[in-house]
């Protein structure tokens, strides 16, 4: 008999599917506590963690609803672990409530959402890109978090743990609004040996000097966990820099300014997209996850008819990258968006272009991935109307 | 780190792989003894921070790593893990 410290990170290629991918990648960021309530098309990231996570010496839990897993993490993540939580839709809106409490307590954790057909229990075996808006607006009150949107199973692990780098950055919640078709597709997935380590800002001063809430100046408060020696204080409210209520209309204001200017003032740290045959491009695809896979096919067919189009894709979706877009949109004569909903982020795009290309919507409730007909259909379309 | 990440595994060798338990984590329900077809487990003497009895390797070369051990444990306490040789000489 012996004892062995087992490598945590499956580090080589793999054939694995996006739901696996982001729960190897949650394992590779370090991320040692998981709490979730299993969904379709969710549950394979729980089921593949409920094994791996004891064999790294983790922790996986089954909690009995969404509202109790993200309280969970939240809990686990001010114990000082990484924590992570996963679910679809309905378990989604149920999490939106403490989403919240994430904000205003600055707790960084990670929560995934595998996007299927809604409203409601909807189509629950079945894409959709629907919780887009929610995402940004599903909890009450003014905050700013982060959402990445993978589109492949590769880029599901590199995005989870990105997502996990940013959220201890930033001390927000990141989101990753992943969809059905990603979630249960198998590709080739590699794994390296380490990835960089997410280190939580500690604090720099002593106990008895230490204020809970008191930001560095890149407006991110340094985080004392339970147990370390330092007095934590955890809450909903809003307060002051010791983290005693405050009721005036002062502090809120300062605190909620804050929570959002400490990630809106570092836009270069989280945007990322991808620009795909875009130099040349008339008219521009804008898509995201699953759909922009779909749309390099109706790229493709627009090309051989003569349009040259290119696709920018959305890999950050929320904050959004507001400055990229309305850059693609002076060097083209036409957007057309597709997304597996029926309209969201092309009202953010929309919005950035500032009214000077016309934005077209290629637009699918969910149930099933764009065909790339379709996608030539609209760049057919949006070509037409600008000529 | 915290206390649960340096938590560790005891692990035995076997003519195929490694047999691994997790004591902390189990709860003495003695499935993995009971189902193990070649009876290669049984319950330690001693206890686990808990309180219960989690089982050992005592039969390591009967072991044919079938993993019923793994597969029947409701706690995630034991698996197993095939050796790179093993692993190497079987099919894709």
């Amino acid at each position: 008999m012996s004892t062995r410290r087992v490598s945590p990170i499956l580090s080589g290629v793999h054939f694995m599917n996006g739901d696996e991918a982001i729960a190897e990648g949650a394992i590779a960021a370090g991320c040692r506590f998981f709490a979730a309530y299993p969904i379709t098309p969710q549950s394979e990231i729980a089921e593949r963690l409920s094994w791996r996570l004891p064999r790294v010496g983790g922790m996986f839990i089954q909690m009995e609803d969404e509202i109790a897993a993200i309280t969970a993490i939240l809990g686990a993540s001010w114990a000082g672990m990484k924590a992570m939580t996963a679910t679809s839709g309905p378990g989604f809106s149920l999490m939106m409530e403490n989403l919240g409490l994430a904000v205003m307590t600055e707790t960084p954790c990670v929560i995934v959402d595998v996007q299927r057909g809604a409203p409601s229990t909807g189509l629950p075996t079945l894409v959709a890109q629907g919780e887009m808006m929610q995402a940004r607006w599903g909890s009450h009150g003014h905050y700013e978090i982060v959402a990445l949107c993978p589109a492949s199973p590769q880029e599901a692990f590199d995005l989870t743990v990105k997502a996990f780098a940013l959220s201890e950055r930033f001390r927000v919640p990141v989101l990753i609004m992943t969809d059905e078709v990603v979630g249960h597709m198998y590709e080739r997935v590699e794994i390296p040996s380490a990835v960089p380590e997410a280190a939580r800002r500690k604090p720099k001063v002593p106990p008895e000097e230490f204020l809970p809430y008191k930001p560095d100046p890149d407006l991110v408060p340094p985080m004392a966990c339970a147990g370390e020696g330092y007095r934590v204080h955890v809450t909903g409210l809003t307060h002051d820099e010791r983290g005693y209520p405050d009721m005036s209309p002062e502090a809120h204001d300062r605190l909620v300014r804050r929570l959002v200017d400490k990630v809106r003032l570092f836009p270069h740290e989280y945007t990322f997209f991808e620009e795909v045959q875009l130099e040349d491009a008339e008219i521009a695809v804008v898509s995201y996850g699953i759909s922009a896979r779909v749309s390099l096919g109706g790229i493709e067919l627009a090309r051989k008819a003569g349009i040259r189009a290119g696709l920018f894709r959305l890999i950050t979706a929320w904050p959004f990258p507001d400055e990229a877009v309305f850059r693609v949109a002076q060097r083209v004569k036409g957007i057309v968006v597709v997304e597996l909903n029926l309209g969201q982020m092309s009202r953010e795009v929309e919005r950035a272009v500032r009214g000077r290309v016309p934005v077209h919507g290629v637009f699918h409730a969910g149930g099933r991935i764009h065909t790339p007909e379709e996608v030539f259909q609209g760049i057919e379309e949006v070509h037409r109307q600008c000529r | 780190m915290s206390e649960i990440q340096e938590r560790v595994a005891k692990r035995w060798k076997v003519p195929k792989g490694y047999i691994y338990v997790l004591e902390e984590f189990c709860k003495g329900c003695g499935f993995c003894v009971e189902f193990c077809p070649k009876k290669v487990l049984a319950q330690a003497s001693q206890f686990n921070d808990k309180g219960y009895h989690p089982p050992e390797v005592v039969e390591p070369e009967a072991c044919v790593l079938c993993g019923f051990c793994e597969r029947i444990c409701p706690d995630f306490a034991v698996w197993i893990e095939r050796s790179e040789e093993e692993a190497q000489g079987e099919g894709p």
